[in-house]
C-alpha cells in the first residue's frame, strides 16, 4: 500500500461529505443542525447473559444526527455492553436497533456502516499505519487510486503526514490513538462509536485529544456515541450525556442540566461532588417551586424538582461550590452555623469539610481568595445558599 | 419492568416492537461457527482414530468366526444343558458343518480356532473331518467318540459351546492368563502358558526402572540448567533438545552401535584392558539394552517440564533459608526439594506413561528378555493372527494408560499452580 | 533466574552436581555424535577401526552415502517419505488450525472432551493406534497404499498443530478481529488479513512438528505398508536394523541428524519471529 505517491484525483470522484456538512453548520452553533426524526433509535433493548440477570434493562434511547452523545457511568453499569450491542458484537436478548430507518438488530457488524475506536486502539500490528487506515477501504473494494487519496487525506487530518510507513509499535500512545481515529473515520460511517479511547493517555495529552476529537466532530459533522467514566470529559465534550447505572439510563440531558438539575439521587451523587441530605417535606410544593424540608433538627429551603407531598421523604442535593461562606445579610434567605472539621488546599480552590446537619463531611468548595486564608479546623462559620441551588429529589 | 425517570416514554414505540427472542439467551451464533470449524477434523478423527479404537474393542469381545463357520452347530449347541454329553442332533450338526468347511476349505481356520482353547484338538478335527464320509447317520455321537475319545470329553464340548458364541470373554481371559477348566469355572492357565500377566508386570517394572533412572539423572541436569548463565544455558539446552529432536530410530541405531558386543563400548573396554576379548559384556538384545536406550530417549521428556517448574521457583526461597542459618544441604532438602516435587511427580508420571506404551525400542534392542506388552500385541497382530487376543491386550493397555493419565492430569495441574510460582 | 548463586554452595555439593550433570549431558549427546564419524567408515563395521582412530584419511570414505543415493530402495523410500510427510502435514495443518480456531469458543459444550479426543493420539500407545488402524483399513482397502499412511499420519500430526496454534491464539488479541469486523471486513477476510498473519508462526511451528513426526513414524508404516514399494525411510531403516544391518543405515542416520538440526533451528527462529510480531502490538 504505497501512500507516498499521492495520485491527483479529479475532484468529482471523491465525495466530500465533510465539506457539505461544514457548510450546513457554518454558523458555529454548538448544537449542529438536527433533523426531527431520531437518526439512531434504541428501543426496549435488553441484554442478559444467563437468562436471569439483566445487564441492560429495557433501554430506550434516541440519538440525533450529528449529535455527540456520551454514555457516562461507573464500570458494570452496562454502557460498554450497550456499545457492544450497537456495534453488533453482542446480540440483545430483546429490543430493536434502528439506524436511519434500517433495522440493524440482526445485521452482522461488518455490514452496519459503523465506525469504532477501541480502548486499546486495536491497531493491526503487522500492518503499517497507512495499511491500517486503508484496511476498511480495501474491505469495501474501493478502487486503489481512491484508497491512496483518502488515506493521504486522513493522515493529513490527524497531522501524521509522512508517518504512513511506520508500524504502530513505533508510534507514541497519542499518535496511535489518532491513527485509530483516522481508521474509523476514513470510510465516513454513519455513526462513530468510541469506547473510552483516551483512557490510556496522560492528563495533558487527554485534554489535548478531547479538543481534537471535538474539532473533528464539528468539521466532519459526525454522529458520535462516546463511552467514558470520566465525568469531566463527558461534560466538556458532549451535546448530551446519558448517565448509566445498573443497566438503565438514569438521565439523558445536556451537560448543564445533568450537572445542575440532576433528576435522580444516583446522577446527583455520580456527577460532580455533591452534598446529599435526607429529609422530609414539611410543606407540599409543585415542580420548580420552593419548599421547606426538615433535615434533622433544622428546616431548609429547597427547590422541588418534581411535585412533592407533605411528609414525603426526599434527598436534598447541594453543590459544594454553590454554598456561600459567611454571607452578608440579605445575600441568602437562610444561614446555618457549621464547625469546620478539615481544610484541604487544591491550589485553585479550597475545600472545607464541616459539621452540619449531624454529619461531619458536609463539603464546601470556595475559590482560593486571599481573604479566606486563616481558615482552620475547629472554627465556626456561617454557611448559606440560594434555594434554587438546593434541589429536592424524591428518594 | 422498572420505569425510570429518564426513559423516553413513547407510547407509539410499543406497537412497533419486534423482540429479537424470548427472554432466554439464544444459542450463541458463534457456537455454530465453532462447530463448523471443528467438524472436518472430528469427522477425520472418527474415521482415522475413533473407529479403529472401537473396532479394537469390538474385536476383543466379538468373534463370530466359529459361529459363522459352524452355522448348524452354533444354534444346536445352545440347547445343550451342559451336563452330560450333547445329544446326537448336535453331533450331526457338527458333522454337517465340518463337511461344509472341508469343501469351503475353511476347515483349517476352524481347527486352529478351536485349538486356541482346546489344546490338541486341531489334529483331531482335521483327522475327523477327513473321515466324515464314513459317518453312519444313526449314531453320530458313537461314531465321533470312536474317531477320538476327545469328542466324548465334556470339557471339549463346553469349550465348543463358548467358542461358537459371537460375544466372548475368552480373549480377555487369555490376556489375563485365565481359562475355563473342565467344569466351566475360571482357573489359571497352565504355568507354561502363563505369559501375559508376567509380561504386564515386566512392562511396568521396566517402565518403573526407566522412570527412576530419568529422575535420578534428570534432576541434577534441570538444577544445573536453572543456575547457569543464560549464554551457557542456551548451549546446554541444545544438548538436551538435539537428542529430543532426533529420530527415534536414529537414536536406537546409535545405541545398537554403541552397545553391541562388537560395538564401540565393548571395543573401548577391551582396548583399555578392562575386560578381555572373550568377556565382552552383553549390553544389548536384552533388558539392559531396553532400559539404557529408553532412559536415553525419555530423559528429555523429564528434564524439560521439570526445568520449567524449577525456573518458576523464586530464588528468594532458598536465599531466605540460607540467610536464616540453614546449611545448604538442609535448605535444599527442606525448602527446594518439596517445591520441585510436583514437577518431579508430573514429569516422572509422564515418562512412565510413555514408557509403558513403547514399541520400537524393545522391538529393536530388547531381544527376548526386554520385550514389552506392545511387542506382544504386534506379534499377535502379525504372526499368530489372533486379532481378538491382540485387541484384548490393547484394550487392557489402553485402560492402564488411562488410569495413569488421569493421575497425571491432576498432578500436572498442581505442578503449575500458583503457590509454587509465588505469583 | 538463578536458584542459588554458585558462590553460595559448598564446594563438595557443587562439584558433585557438576560431575553428575556433565556425565548426563555426555550420555545425552554422545550416541548421536558417535554415529556421524562412523558413517564415514571405509570398512563395513559398526565400530571405529584402528585406522579411523589414528585419523588416517584412507580409513574414511563416502561409500555409504553413495550407497544411499544410488540404491533404488532408498531413493524410493525417500520419495515415499517426502510425499507422505508433505501430504499429511498439509492436511494436518489445515484441519488442526481450523480446529484450534473452533476450540477458542469457551461456551462450546464438551469443549474439554473434544480437545482431549484431538490430543489423544499423542498419549495412546502407538501400537494401539497402528493395530486398530490396520484392522479397519484392511477392510476398506487402504492397506498397502500411501493414502492410508497419509490418513494415519494426519491423525498423528494434528495434535502438534492444535497445540501450537492454540498457544498462538491465546496470545492473540481478539479485539483485533472485532476491529476488522466493524471496519467492514467479512469474517473470512478478517481471518485472512488479520488473524492468520499473526498466528502464522504457530501454524508453521505446528506444521514443522507434524512434518518431523511423519518422517520419523515407523510403527503404523509397519502395519499399513507391508510392500517394499511403499516403504518409507524409517520403514526401510527398520528392515535394515532387524534383518540385514548395513552401514548405509549410519549414513541415513547422519543425514537425518543434519536434517532435524536444521528443522530445530527453524523452529527456534519461528519462535523468535512470533515474539517480534507480538511486540508490534501497542503497549497497554
Amino acid at each position: 500500500m504505497e501512500t507516498q505517491e499521492i495520485i491527483a484525483v479529479p475532484a468529482v470522484h471523491v465525495q466530500d461529505r465533510a465539506a457539505s456538512k461544514r457548510r450546513r453548520s457554518a454558523g458555529g452553533d454548538p448544537t449542529p443542525h438536527m433533523a426531527d426524526a431520531p437518526f439512531l433509535s434504541l428501543r426496549e433493548i435488553e441484554k442478559s447473559y444467563d437468562g436471569i440477570n439483566l445487564v441492560v434493562k429495557r433501554l430506550c434511547l434516541d440519538v440525533r444526527r450529528g449529535e455527540f452523545l456520551t454514555l457516562l457511568g461507573p464500570s458494570g453499569s452496562g454502557k460498554t455492553t450497550l456499545l457492544m450491542i450497537l456495534a453488533g458484537f453482542e446480540q440483545p436478548t430483546h429490543g430493536v436497533i434502528e439506524l436511519a430507518g434500517r433495522d440493524l438488530t440482526r445485521t452482522p457488524p461488518f455490514k452496519r456502516d459503523i465506525g469504532m475506536v477501541f480502548q486499546n486502539y486495536a491497531l493491526f500490528p503487522h500492518m503499517t499505519v497507512a495499511e491500517n487506515i486503508a484496511f476498511p477501504l480495501i474491505a469495501r473494494r474501493t478502487p486503489k487510486i481512491e484508497i491512496a487519496a483518502r488515506v493521504a487525506r486522513a493522515l493529513g487530518m490527524i497531522k501524521l503526514e509522512g508517518l504512513g510507513g511506520r508500524r504502530p509499535a513505533q508510534l507514541s500512545g497519542g499518535q496511535q490513538q489518532r491513527v485509530a481515529l483516522a481508521r474509523a473515520l476514513v470510510y465516513e460511517p454513519a455513526i462513530v462509536l468510541m469506547d473510552e479511547p483516551l483512557g490510556a493517555l496522560d492528563k495533558q495529552l487527554r485534554e489535548h485529544m478531547q479538543v481534537e476529537i471535538k474539532n473533528l466532530h464539528h468539521e466532519l459533522g459526525l454522529t458520535v456515541i462516546y463511552v467514558t467514566h470520566d465525568q469531566d470529559e463527558a461534560l466538556a465534550m458532549s451535546d448530551r450525556v446519558a448517565v448509566f447505572s445498573g443497566g438503565i439510563v438514569e438521565q439523558v440531558d445536556i451537560p448543564k442540566r445533568i450537572y445542575e438539575e440532576p433528576q435522580t439521587r444516583f446522577v446527583a451523587g455520580f456527577v460532580g461532588e455533591n452534598n446529599l441530605l435526607t429529609g422530609m417535606v414539611v410543606s407540599a410544593a409543585s415542580a420548580a417551586t420552593p419548599c421547606r424540608v426538615r433535615v434533622g433538627a433544622s428546616e431548609v429551603l429547597a427547590m422541588a424538582a418534581a411535585p412533592l407531598d407533605e411528609g414525603q421523604a426526599v434527598t436534598l442535593v447541594l453543590r459544594p461550590e454553590r454554598i456561600v461562606l459567611a454571607p452578608y445579610p440579605g445575600q441568602v434567605p437562610q444561614t446555618h452555623q457549621a464547625t469546620i472539621t478539615d481544610v484541604s488546599y487544591f491550589g485553585d480552590r479550597v475545600r472545607l469539610r464541616c459539621c452540619l446537619f449531624g454529619r461531619d463531611d458536609f463539603s464546601v468548595k470556595i475559590a482560593n481568595l486571599a481573604a479566606l486564608s486563616g481558615l482552620a479546623a475547629g472554627q465556626q462559620v456561617a454557611l448559606g445558599w440560594l434555594p434554587q441551588d438546593c434541589r429536592a429529589l424524591s428518594v | 419492568m422498572t420505569a425510570t425517570a429518564a426513559s423516553v416514554d413513547r407510547p407509539s414505540v410499543m406497537g412497533r416492537l419486534r423482540p429479537v427472542s424470548a427472554r432466554r439467551p439464544a444459542l450463541h451464533p458463534s457456537s455454530l461457527r465453532s462447530w463448523l470449524l471443528l467438524a472436518p477434523l472430528l469427522i477425520f478423527l472418527s474415521l482415522g482414530f475413533l473407529i479403529p479404537l472401537l473396532r479394537m474393542v469390538q474385536l476383543s469381545v466379538y468373534d463370530p468366526t466359529l459361529r459363522d463357520l459352524l452355522p448348524a452347530t452354533a444354534p444346536a449347541i445352545t440347547s445343550w444343558s451342559g451336563e452330560g454329553l450333547p445329544g446326537d442332533p448336535v453331533y450331526r450338526a457338527l458333522a454337517q458343518d465340518l463337511k461344509a468347511a472341508t469343501e469351503a476349505q475353511t476347515i483349517g481356520i476352524v481347527a486352529t480356532r478351536l485349538n486356541t482353547e482346546i489344546s490338541g484338538i486341531r489334529s483331531v478335527v482335521m483327522r475327523t473331518a477327513r473321515r466324515l464320509d464314513g459317518l453312519a447317520t444313526a449314531a453320530p455321537r458313537d461314531w465321533f467318540t470312536a474317531q477320538d475319545p476327545q469328542w466324548a470329553d465334556i470339557g471339549t464340548w463346553r469349550a465348543i459351546a463358548r467358542l461358537t458364541q459371537a460375544i466372548t470373554p475368552s480373549h480377555y481371559l487369555a490376556a489375563l492368563d485365565l481359562t475355563y477348566d473342565e467344569n466351566g469355572a475360571l482357573a489359571q492357565r497352565e504355568p507354561n502358558r502363563r505369559i501375559h500377566r508376567a509380561l504386564f508386570l515386566r512392562t511396568l517394572a521396566i517402565s518403573a526402572v526407566v522412570t527412576l533412572l530419568c529422575i535420578l539423572l534428570g534432576y541434577p541436569v534441570a538444577c544445573v540448567l536453572t543456575t547457569v548463565r543464560p549464554a551457557l544455558r542456551s548451549y546446554l539446552f541444545l544438548l538436551v533438545l538435539l537428542p529430543f529432536w532426533t529420530s527415534l530410530l536414529v537414536r536406537t541405531t546409535a545405541w545398537i552401535v554403541l552397545l553391541q558386543s562388537q560395538g564401540v563400548i565393548n571395543d573401548a573396554l577391551v582396548g583399555l584392558g578392562l575386560i578381555t576379548n572373550d568377556g565382552r559384556m552383553s549390553l544389548i538384545y536384552n533388558m539392559t539394552g531396553t532400559i539404557v536406550t529408553m532412559t536415553h530417549i525419555l530423559l528429555p521428556f523429564f528434564i524439560l517440564p521439570l526445568y520449567s517448574v524449577m525456573a518458576s521457583i523464586p530464588p528468594s526461597y532458598m536465599q531466605a533459608a540460607l540467610s536464616l542459618g540453614a546449611r545448604p544441604a538442609f535448605a535444599f532438602r527442606r525448602v527446594y526439594l518439596p517445591c520441585t516435587l510436583p514437577g518431579v511427580a508430573a514429569g516422572g508420571l509422564l515418562v512412565f506413561i510413555l514408557a509403558i506404551g513403547y514399541y520400537v525400542t524393545p522391538a529393536l534392542v530388547g531381544g527376548q528378555s526386554g520385550q514389552m506388552i506392545s511387542n506382544v500385541i504386534a506379534f499377535h497382530m502379525q504372526s499368530s493372527l489372533n486379532w481378538g487376543l491382540a485387541s484384548a491386550l490393547g484394550v487392557l493397555l489402553f485402560a492402564l494408560i488411562g488410569v495413569f493419565f488421569m493421575l497425571y492430569s491432576r498432578l500436572a495441574g498442581l505442578a503449575t499452580s500458583d503457590w509454587i510460582s509465588g505469583s | 533466574m538463578t536458584l542459588l548463586r554458585i558462590e553460595d554452595t559448598r564446594g563438595l555439593w557443587r562439584g558433585l552436581l557438576i560431575a553428575v550433570s556433565t556425565a548426563v549431558f555426555v550420555f545425552l549427546i554422545a550416541p548421536i555424535l558417535v554415529i556421524i564419524p562412523l558413517s564415514f567408515n571405509a570398512e563395513p563395521y559398526f565400530t571405529f577401526t584402528p585406522g579411523m582412530l589414528r585419523l588416517q584419511s584412507q580409513a574414511f570414505s563416502l561409500r555409504w552415502y553413495e550407497g544411499f543415493f544410488q540404491e533404488p530402495r532408498w531413493l524410493v523410500a525417500t520419495g515415499n517419505s517426502l510425499f507422505v510427510a508433505t501430504a499429511s502435514t498439509v492436511l494436518a495443518t489445515m484441519l488442526g488450525t481450523m480446529a484450534a480456531l473452533g476450540l477458542r469458543d469457551e461456551r462450546l459444550p464438551g469443549r474439554r472432551a473434544i480437545r482431549g479426543l484431538i490430543l489423544a493420539p499423542m498419549i495412546v500407545p502407538i501400537i494401539i493406534t497402528a493395530a486398530g488402524t490396520y484392522m479397519v483399513f484392511s477392510v476398506v482397502g487402504l492397506v498397502d497404499s500411501l493414502t492410508g499412511l497419509v490418513i494415519a499420519h494426519t491423525v498423528l500430526g494434528v495434535p502438534f498443530v492444535v497445540v501450537t496454534v492454540s498457544a498462538s491464539l491465546t496470545g492473540f488479541d481478539q479485539t483485533l478481529e472485532r476491529a476488522g469486523l466493524i471496519l467492514g471486513a467479512p469474517p473470512f477476510l478478517v481471518f485472512r488479513r488479520i488473524t492468520l498473519p499473526l498466528i502464522l508462526p504457530g501454524v508453521m511451528a505446528g506444521a514443522v512438528l507434524a512434518f518431523v513426526s511423519s518422517l520419523d513414524e515407523v510403527v503404523v508404516a509397519l502395519f499399513i505398508t507391508p510392500s517394499p514399494q511403499f516403504y518409507t525411510v524409517p520403514r526401510q531403516m527398520w528392515s535394515g536394523l532387524r534383518e540385514q544391518i548395513s552401514p548405509t543405515i549410519l549414513a541415513v542416520a547422519t543425514l537425518w541428524i543434519v536434517l532435524s538440526t536444521c528443522l530445530l533451528v527453524t523452529l527456534l527462529m519461528l519462535r523468535r519471529y512470533a515474539e517480534r510480531l507480538r511486540a508490534g502490538a501497542p503497549a497497554q
